[in-house]
């Protein structure tokens, strides 16, 4: 299958004429396959707002390319087929909610009558087909955020870019945009997701990139990124002296009442745990841990600033 | 059908302008109160009636010229870096909008905003006229020292040429607006503020350039310097109708066609300035 987006070696400065330049992109390179959730993720100002402006043409790279959908980023023809949601969207406030989307269905060119049906349709799918004629100054910032959805759901797009789509919003519209991109996916869209809701983008995401100041620093699938991790052992009423024969096994060890667990980072240990606690103590539970995108992304970011 | 869209969208956004509005009340409200201007503070003379008529223009044309100068450029300086900040250009322009779609759809915008003010002030002014010259009609008349018989046979008849004035004024800001729209592409709407004033002062002096351009005894570097800023800075001077409008006996021989020529200089003005303004967004950064 083709790549919806092709980067490489690209590169963003800023300024420069009096030697105050700042490297916000710096030679970046991944694909996104079609019909995959991209996740795209990065400290604040680490280069993720500028890659996607570049991707959409609304700011030009110092040097390197960036493909959408096979055509040079920014070309009209490209535009036709993908969309994108900015961080926090602001609409014209004077206008309703209907008048937004039948705005943005005119820069289509679409005719009245297929206006008047998309406006119609997309209000009821994003959930506001009761609200669609109150002046977007009534919108609270969550129902702004559904318009900037349903903004950008107009062309039926093959590739669509999310900035930070659920920030600010409350739990309930937060599982709708969650389970947006979900049907999105469903449906066989591209979708590029930029976002510091980590648990999202490991909810919702295939592969995963983690930018920090402008240089890509891991790409992958979650689990080609996120290693196995620990094992929790528990063990009831085990006794002091096994206890202290298990503990060069485990990472760290928890006494909680009567209970006891064993961090044990290798699988081996488990192992040599489990079989010298036997007949000694009652086992609770074995339970593995896998890393969690967090805490890949705390681990990697720390380690760049060191 | 995309240029239009983002001009309507244009217009309903700065008639909501807070600023804006109040401006156009200002002077509307002003040129209300012209009504009660007079110099003999009756209607009991021919030569008193010219008189109130002539301050009653004098100072609508002169307040919607200020008016239409506050409403041009304190709308035009923030056209595009608004859109910016507030970041709908960014939904606009990841859709198949060309750039040049964008800005000339914002110019027709904030054209028609000025049209809509203009127009709303000048339909005000022009029934104040209207209202001052029936005025005069029914006053006694008397001798008329001091006002010429050209200027005596307009009273107690609307001077239909006051139209035309009126057209200058929105003429001259659809220039001023396409020149403060081209500086808003890359300046902050603070320096666009002052730019905005400095090309209406500099231009308004358009007499005054051309013949520093043409003086004998300037030097070939001066003359230069002057002919350069006449032919660069639009021409106000030209939009400048007032005098003629209050004293009948300079008066161009026809408004209407002396207008159509100012027209077709603006226009010329707008389109490079317009020009200019989509060759340096085509390669602008948002």
């Amino acid at each position: 299958m083709a790549d919806a987006i092709v980067v490489q070696d690209l590169t963003k400065v800023y300024g420069g004429r009096l030697g105050d330049s700042v490297v916000a992109v710096d030679g970046i390179s991944f694909q996104v396959k079609q019909g995959e959730i991209f996740g795209f993720i990065g400290p604040n100002g680490a280069g993720k707002t500028t890659t996607i402006k570049m991707l959409l043409g609304l700011l030009f790279p110092t040097s390197g390319k960036a493909e959408v959908l096979g055509m040079p980023a920014g070309d009209i023809e490209a535009k036709r087929r993908i969309s994108y949601l900015p961080e926090s969207p602001y609409f014209y406030e004077h206008m309703t909610g209907a008048e937004v989307i039948d705005f943005y269905c005119r820069l289509f060119k679409m005719d009245a009558p297929t206006r008047k049906q998309k406006t119609g349709e997309l209000l009821e799918r994003v959930g506001l087909s009761q609200d669609g004629n109150r002046t977007l100054r009534q919108y609270s910032k969550g129902m702004l955020q559904r318009i900037g959805v349903a903004q950008a759901l107009i062309n039926d797009p093959d590739l669509l870019f999310f900035d930070e789509p659920t920030s600010g919003l409350d739990p309930i519209a937060h599982k709708d945009i969650q389970e947006l991109i979900l049907s999105l996916k469903k449906q066989g869209k591209t979708v590029f997701l930029s976002s510091h809701q980590l648990s999202d983008v490991e909810t919702v995401c295939d592969r995963v990139a983690i930018i920090n100041r402008g240089k890509l620093v891991k790409i992958g699938t979650l689990d080609e990124l996120l290693h196995a991790g620990r094992t929790v052992v528990t063990l009831s009423r085990p006794g002091e002296d096994l206890v202290n024969q298990l503990s060069p096994l485990a990472e760290r060890v928890l006494t909680d009442g009567e209970q006891v667990r064993f961090f044990v980072e290798t699988e081996d240990n488990v192992h040599k745990l489990l079989d010298a606690s036997r007949g000694k103590a009652t086992l609770v539970s074995v339970v593995p841990q896998r890393q969690t995108l967090e805490d890949l992304f705390v681990e990697i970011v720390r380690e760049v600033r060191k | 059908m995309i240029i239009w869209s983002i001009a309507k969208t244009t217009v309903g956004d700065a008639l909501r302008k807070k600023v804006l509005q109040i401006f156009l009340v200002v002077a509307i409200g002003l040129i209300i109160i012209s009504l009660s201007f007079s110099q003999t503070l009756s209607f009991s003379t021919r030569e008193g009636s010219a008189t109130d008529i002539m301050l009653v223009k004098s100072f609508g044309l002169g307040l919607m010229a200020v008016a239409g100068w506050l409403i041009s450029v304190v709308m035009g300086v923030s056209l595009i870096p608004q859109e910016i900040e507030r970041r709908t250009i960014y939904t606009i322009l990841s859709k198949p909008v060309k750039r040049y779609e964008f800005i000339i759809g914002k110019y027709l915008g904030a054209i028609l905003t000025l049209a809509i003010n203009v127009g709303l002030m000048g339909i005000v002014f022009i029934a104040v006229t209207v209202f001052k010259a029936w005025g005069a009609e029914t006053g006694t008349a008397t001798t008329s020292a001091g006002i010429t018989e050209a200027g005596m046979q307009k009273i107690g008849v609307f001077d239909p040429n006051t139209i035309w004035g009126v057209v200058m004024i929105y003429l001259q800001f659809m220039v001023l607006s396409a020149v403060v729209l081209f500086f808003s592409v890359f300046l902050t709407p603070t320096v666009n503020f002052f730019m905005g004033l400095g090309v209406y002062i500099i231009g308004i002096m358009g007499s005054m350039t051309q013949s520093l351009a043409s003086a004998e005894k300037a030097n070939a570097f001066v003359k230069m310097f002057y002919k350069v800023v006449h032919i660069v800075v639009p021409n106000f001077d030209k939009f400048q109708v007032t005098n003629q409008l209050l004293h009948p006996e300079t008066h161009i021989t026809s408004m209407a066609k002396y207008t159509a020529q100012v027209g077709l200089y603006a226009l010329l003005y707008t389109l490079v300035m317009m020009t200019l303004a989509v060759i340096f967004f085509e390669r602008k950064e948002v």
